[in-house]
């Protein structure tokens, strides 16, 4: 279930600790308590609540504010967090968790902090799936038949049908019963939105006039006060600078340096280069709409036209891994028995010739008088220049083999209004960032084409839709596995998509922040555990 | 026959002596200094058009990426994605050259055409004109272009059209100005007793003589307005698209890259636009000061 599309790159990998449980107070470890943290984000958040938002900069912020039920650490294995256990119903459709009683919601100034209990989570629970609500994750929880609370601490989920994996589905993150101004659903014009209490390591101070915002340490949180005194994300438009940001001290972590700016940060000793994997891959995706792209050769033979390999060494220094299907790579549903497609020119133009087209008068392929020339849309965002490099470079590969590719860049919203809405394009060029990889439904299958849903280039396959199903029904996670690595196969093959690579993104910091561990796709999952030496706390 | 050629004579400025051997050593370098950067954009035109390149200037080299000047034979250099930057310097002035050759054309012929009117009519046409005038240059033009790309597409063209339409105003006002002023003297007075159609004594007597400098001059300056719009559109991502070179989307791509030490991929098409609009607006000014301060005394 994806949620979050970006342009050009996202997150991943290696993560190193889950942090103890402890009571509330100091965590009493022998790491000094103190110090800022300054973090370079791309561009500033919408929103700063854990239901409405559905971007990355969002998702890094509620990642310090609040908590879930349950949490995935390092090892993707479920720990917990609000609930200190749970028990499984045998039929496999009930979920009981016993939640914590050590644990305060932010207080509000003014207002006393008030205790987190079961009506909570029942409460965002109801209001994330009211149909009013603003929000992507509605998709993700139609599973749940029902909520009910137990006791004050103990709240049971009832399941439509038993599914796999569904622990690790209730990491949601709860937000409390007197948070939203409108209790019944959320939009993004709530206050809560850009004001929001949760129980997580830091607190929302404000956000300043230069849109900065301030998180100041959880003196109550239940895990023990985290380390840093505050947090502060700062929004760089410009991209570029955000690298000279960190090399002059104006801020002490950016989390995702420019693939460009690496070599640079690797010969300064005093900042530190950490990689971590997401779930994530960049692709072409064509309409198939269009009748030329509806012709599985002409897909074929884009993607032979390509030489990926070389893109991903020049523009990204190596540093990522082509992809060959749907799949995150990384993720257990990946099938490594198909390879990425060769570069292979020769194939791409015999594929086209099979398929009926023949050079024109202007060198552009055509047949029956209609030129094999498409739009390719891009929204001028974030990473433009990357996205730049790799859009005209994918034009240049086509032009040789005849293919007139125009590409057009336009403002996101824009952009995602004639992809998702409209559908007015030929090609995008985007990524999709994973955090449950296993699940590709709402990209491929035939019922969600329409506007606004995933599946925007109106794939349509019968087999592709009936494997869909049978993955998300069977509870044998073996037979699982054999069905994603048929569906990887067919998909890689049909060629929907031409699958690029997932990067190896590296987050820079100065090298005074300690103990630093990364959650590959949440990042500050672990937030709480990093500290600053006295000294360098200036 | 002979007695239009007296009015002809008398039409003609004063001194027989032709202004350019009057005229002021500045005011000759200036023009000179324009006449070379004419002459190089030209050459570049040409050049562009028949595609005698060093390299082509659309092929990648995924190996050259950002290459310092002089490196594998790229004089300038290599862009982002490894095209040769001299290549691309040259072809980019077909990306200005017809687009702000219409773009002069609509504000000289329009502008020519309402100041006219104005001018020797004055009157009721005289309001109407300045009410258009004042309509028009009450939209600033960026917002005015940023809107059509919005409604249509980002084309060149229509920009130019915009860049055209606002450019009349300054064309109507000068030449109703100077037509205005012409309209007191005695050679106009003279045409008039002597029954010429006013068709002629405006085409021939008042532009052809005397407002021929000035649009000359007011098409130079133009020029460079042309190639500063483009410019400040394609730092906004609107300009001429990629991957077509302008020295606009040159510079920006290669502003880019230039914090990391690798300042030639903006900076030569930087001084390209610094020296021809430069050039432009000296010939303008140069030719102002030996034709129209003259013919003005």
């Amino acid at each position: 279930m994806k949620k979050h599309l970006v342009v050009g790159l996202s997150l991943l990998s290696v993560v190193v600790g889950t942090p103890p449980v402890s009571p509330a107070g100091p965590k009493n470890d022998g790491r000094p308590d103190g110090g800022t943290l300054g973090y370079g984000e791309y561009g500033r958040p919408s929103t700063l609540d854990p239901i409405t938002s559905n971007e990355m900069v969002s998702l890094r912020i509620t990642e310090l504010v609040f908590n879930g039920l349950v949490g995935i650490d390092a090892k993707q294995e479920i720990v917990p967090e609000l609930a200190e256990r749970w028990e499984a119903s045998k039929d496999g459709r009930g979920y009981t968790f016993y939640l914590r009683k050590d644990v305060v919601w932010h207080a509000r100034d003014g207002e006393e902090a008030r205790p987190f209990t079961a009506d909570d989570v029942v409460f965002t629970y109801k209001i994330m799936m009211h149909p009013k609500t603003t929000t992507p994750l509605k998709v993700r929880y139609e599973f749940i038949e029902s909520v009910e609370k137990l006791t004050d601490h103990a709240v049971q989920f009832t399941l439509k049908r038993p599914i796999l994996n569904a622990l690790a589905k209730f990491s949601f993150k709860v937000i409390p019963k007197h948070g939203p101004a409108n209790p019944i659903y959320l939009t993004r014009e709530d206050p809560f939105v850009r004001q929001p209490i949760g129980t997580g390591p830091f607190v929302v101070k404000t956000i300043t006039s230069d849109r900065e915002v301030v998180l100041v340490a959880n003196e109550n949180y239940f895990k023990g006060r985290p380390h840093i005194n505050r947090f502060i994300s700062k929004p760089f438009a410009d991209q570029n600078i955000m690298t000279q940001a960190l090399m002059f001290n104006a801020i002490d972590m950016v989390v995702l340096v420019n693939p460009r700016d690496l070599p640079e940060l690797q010969g300064d000793k005093r900042f530190v280069l950490q990689p971590y994997n997401a779930l994530s891959y960049a692709f072409f995706g064509y309409n198939l709409r269009n009748s030329l792209l509806a012709d599985k050769r002409v897909r074929q033979a884009l993607a032979y036209a390509v030489n990926r390999q070389e893109v991903l060494d020049s523009f990204f220094n190596g540093q990522g891994t082509l992809v060959s299907g749907p799949f995150a790579p990384g993720s257990w549903a990946y099938n490594l028995d198909v390879r990425p497609l060769a570069f292979d020119p020769q194939k791409a133009t015999a594929l086209l010739r099979q398929a009926g087209f023949a050079p024109g008068p202007d060198g552009t392929l055509q047949k029956d008088g209609k030129k094999l020339a498409l739009s390719l849309k891009v929204p001028i965002e974030k990473e433009s220049e990357a996205v730049k490099r790799v859009v005209l470079a994918f034009q240049n590969y086509l032009k040789n083999i005849g293919v007139a590719i125009k590409v057009e860049f336009k403002e996101w919203q824009a952009w995602k209004e004639s992809v998702f809405l409209e559908h007015d394009f030929d090609i995008i060029f985007a990524s999709w960032v994973f955090d449950d990889s296993a699940d590709i439904s709402s990209l491929f299958h035939s019922a969600e084409i329409g506007a606004w849903k995933n599946n925007f280039g109106a794939y349509s396959n019968p087999e592709v839709d009936g494997l869909i199903v049978e993955s998300k029904l069977t509870l044998d996670h073996e037979k699982r596995r054999t069905i994603n690595r048929k569906l990887h196969a067919i998909l890689a093959e049909e060629a929907p998509y031409t699958f690029l690579w997932t990067l190896t993104n590296y987050s820079g910091y100065h090298k005074k922040v300690r103990r630093v561990a990364i959650h590959p796709y949440k990042f500050f999952s672990f937030a709480d555990e990093w500290f600053i030496p006295v000294a360098d706390q200036k | 026959m002979k007695r239009y050629t007296q009015i002809e004579d008398a039409s003609r400025p004063a001194s027989d002596v032709s202004p350019w051997k009057s005229a002021g050593t500045l005011d000759l370098a200036c023009v000179g200094y324009g006449l070379i950067v004419v002459a190089a954009v030209l050459v570049s035109y040409v050049l562009g058009v028949f595609e005698w390149l060093p390299y082509d200037p659309e092929h990648i080299s995924f190996g050259l990426l950002n290459a310092p000047p002089g490196s594998a034979g790229h004089l300038l250099g290599t862009d982002f994605l490894g095209r040769d930057i001299l290549s691309r310097l040259i072809v980019a002035t077909q990306a200005y050259f017809l687009p702000g050759l219409v773009a002069i054309a609509i504000s000289l012929v329009a502008g020519t055409v309402l100041g006219a009117l104005a001018g020797y009519r004055g009157g009721g046409v005289e309001v109407l004109v300045t009410y258009f005038n004042n309509l028009v240059d009450s939209f600033p033009r960026l917002v005015l272009i940023l809107l059509v790309i919005a409604v249509f597409r980002v084309d060149i063209y229509y920009i130019m059209i915009i860049v055209g339409v606002t450019g009349v105003p300054v064309v109507a006002s000068l030449v109703a100005g100077k037509i205005a002023f012409l309209r007191q003297k005695h050679f106009i007075e003279a045409a008039h007793v002597l029954g010429l159609p006013a068709h002629v004594i405006v085409l021939k007597h008042i532009l052809w003589h005397h407002c021929a400098p000035l649009l000359v001059i007011r098409a130079t300056i133009g020029m460079g307005e042309v190639i500063l719009i483009e410019t400040s559109l394609s730092y906004l991502g609107f300009g001429v698209q990629e991957p077509t070179p302008s020295w606009g989307n040159m510079v920006q791509a290669g502003a880019n890259y230039f914090f990391q030490g690798k300042f030639w991929p903006s900076t030569a098409p930087a001084l390209a636009i610094l020296f021809t609009i430069l050039g432009f607006h000296l010939l303008g000014d140069g030719l102002n000061g030996i034709l129209e301060d003259r013919s003005g005394k």
